[in-house]
């Protein structure tokens, strides 16, 4: 290890409390890297992986007679990805810490900046529940800079989705995690690609909408083949299928971005959908 | 031939047949039946079984193990049915799980050693290891395997189950995560484990159902079932853990709410893999126990 990183990793630490309404921090903390987290995370590391995390430090707290209390401080490298990871479960009540929290069964999550901070008690109770919440806040207060949101999800609208479940990521496995398209990898997705993934309700039904960034126009005309090849060989019109549940979907390209309206009730609406976006892709 | 690639598409096409997600699995992928007779699971369950979260009664473990392999085996005398699962010859890898926050847990690692002894097994040729059962000098040379875990849900392939436990054998974890976990049962034809497992334990203690967090854990969305499910056939196994964790998330969230991911290697294990049997139909259920709140 080099200097700098040796440096680095002594700044992330010094984010984070020693001690917090009498939970003492263990003496040492432990860090992962890429290669070294399913040494920690079980398959759920898959995850970390997948938005490009640089480092996790984890910091234990005890108190004589009371629930262990566990931080992991991952440095996500960008605000983009720490802001994706924290999409990848929206469950819970917001907590109004960092840039966006949740808090549910004795687990507090939230992302600033760069970094994505989970807190969790081994066991709920009133007390622990406190603790994890200044934890929280003072980790925030450590963290100085807010950081840019994925431009990408300025595309999609409160109009057509739900905006606080959106979820942000690049690849394949993420996506199948959220919203199964195909086993395969039949939109190219990889750690260079972003998407957004939003859900709306219209006429009862849910219905979804995928918008992915290609690092480059020649390759967002071989994943748009790729799915209108597979996913709607029986395509009404180009990129636009009725599918087995009656509902439609729709597909087009703007610029190096992918657009997909998945389960919408009508191909108009599909279309109106897709034209709005293209729209908004044209504005920006 | 080329493989077909299977869209979301193809699930609606089937949704109408089930609604079972683990079953689209099924559907899509079965090319013909399975070869295997039903397969016998033993479900046992005694409400004194723990002393609290994660501390086991060591006796009552040790009977419930005893009664369930005698059940498993046909024997009245537990000692006969271990001697059938293992020879004095064997050299015996007792595959754990040390999952910080619901381990298999020394009490039942030591009832299951105890029996291999009691099989005629001296000590020195019986290991107990989970992450590093590839080094472990003891399982390398194992012929006989015994498989135990508790059962979870789990983030990334919907469920821990006795088919994933055995993914620390693998050179390269990751290697198995591409679809959900989908082909774990590959783990069961490598060379160290191929055609050695006695006996699959699926631990019911205290299942985690749902999970929250970068460890998929919380307390709250674990029960006291005090059960422990026991087979030969871990597909069999694994699907009956299955069976009672949905049944459980519909307990507890009022409405059939289906796992964040599906298990689908329980049922590819069966219909892409052809390691044993997924249909409850062809698992022949023993119950043994206490039966109240049994969930199925």
């Amino acid at each position: 290890m080099d200097n700098c990183s040796k440096q680095a990793k002594r700044d992330l630490g010094s984010l984070l409390p020693r001690e917090m309404l009498g939970w003492r921090a263990e003496e040492k903390d432990h860090s992962y890297d890429f290669q070294t987290i399913f040494d920690y995370i079980d398959g759920a590391g898959e995850v970390y992986r997948s938005y490009n995390f640089k480092e996790l430090v984890v910091r234990r707290f005890k108190k004589e007679g009371k629930p262990e209390i566990i931080m992991d401080f991952f440095d996500m490298g960008s605000s983009e990805d720490a802001f994706g990871v924290f999409t990848h479960d929206l469950e819970g009540e917001d907590a109004g810490i960092g840039q966006a929290s949740t808090y549910k069964g004795g687990l507090l999550s939230f992302w600033k900046g760069p970094y994505f901070v989970s807190i969790y008690a081994e066991e709920e109770t009133e007390e622990t529940k406190d603790v994890l919440l200044n934890l929280g806040e003072a980790v925030a207060s450590a963290i100085k800079e807010e950081g840019e949101k994925p431009a990408l999800v300025a595309l999609l609208s409160e109009q057509e989705v739900d905006i606080g479940k959106i979820h942000y990521f690049h690849n394949h496995m993420i996506l199948n995690y959220h919203f199964f398209v195909a086993d395969e990898n039949i939109l190219l997705l990889d750690q260079q690609t972003e998407a957004v993934l939003g859900r709306g309700i219209q006429e009862g039904k849910e219905y979804a909408i995928l918008v992915v960034r290609y690092p480059e126009a020649k390759k967002v005309s071989q994943a748009y083949n790729s799915f209108v090849n597979i996913y709607m060989p029986d395509a009404v019109e180009p990129g636009l299928v009725q599918t087995e549940d009656m509902l439609w979907t729709a597909s087009d390209i703007e610029d190096n971005l992918l657009v997909i309206i998945f389960n919408a009730s009508s191909d108009i609406i599909a279309k109106e959908m897709i034209k709005k976006i293209k729209e908004r892709i044209g504005r920006k | 031939m080329k493989k077909k690639v299977i869209t979301r598409r193809d699930f609606l096409r089937v949704a109408a047949m089930t609604p079972f997600a683990g079953a689209f699995a099924s559907s899509l992928k079965a090319r013909e039946k399975p070869s295997f007779d039903k397969a016998r699971v033993v479900l046992i369950r005694d409400k004194s079984a723990l002393i609290s979260f994660n501390k086991p009664n060591p006796e009552v473990i040790q009977r419930m193990l005893d009664d369930a392999v005698a059940a498993l085996l046909a024997e009245k005398d537990p000692l006969d049915a271990w001697r059938k699962l293992i020879l004095p010859s064997d050299i015996v890898g007792i595959k754990s799980n040390v999952w910080h926050y619901i381990p298999t847990g020394s009490v039942i690692e030591q009832a299951l050693k105890r029996r291999v002894m009691d099989a005629g097994v001296p000590e020195d040729r019986i290991g107990i290891s989970d992450r590093g059962v590839r080094r472990n000098r003891v399982f390398q040379k194992a012929t006989a395997l015994i498989n135990a875990r508790p059962a979870r849900t789990h983030h990334w392939s919907g469920m821990g189950t006795c088919l994933k436990n055995y993914i620390t054998f693998a050179r390269w974890l990751p290697s198995y995560h591409p679809d959900s976990c989908a082909d774990l049962a590959k783990l069961w034809y490598l060379p160290q484990v191929k055609g050695k497992t006695r006996l699959n334990i699926l631990i019911m203690l205290h299942p985690l159902f749902h999970g929250i967090g970068p460890h998929h854990f919380s307390r709250k969305y674990t029960w006291e079932y005090n059960g422990i499910l026991v087979g030969q056939d871990p597909v069999a196994v694994d699907t009956t853990g299955l069976r009672i964790l949905q049944a459980k998330r519909r307990e507890f969230f009022g409405r059939e709410r289906a796992l964040q991911v599906p298990a689908k290697h329980i049922f590819l294990a069966d219909t892409r893999h052809r390691l044993g049997v997924s249909d409850p139909n062809r698992i022949e259920l023993i119950m043994l126990g206490w039966k109240e709140e049994i969930l199925i």
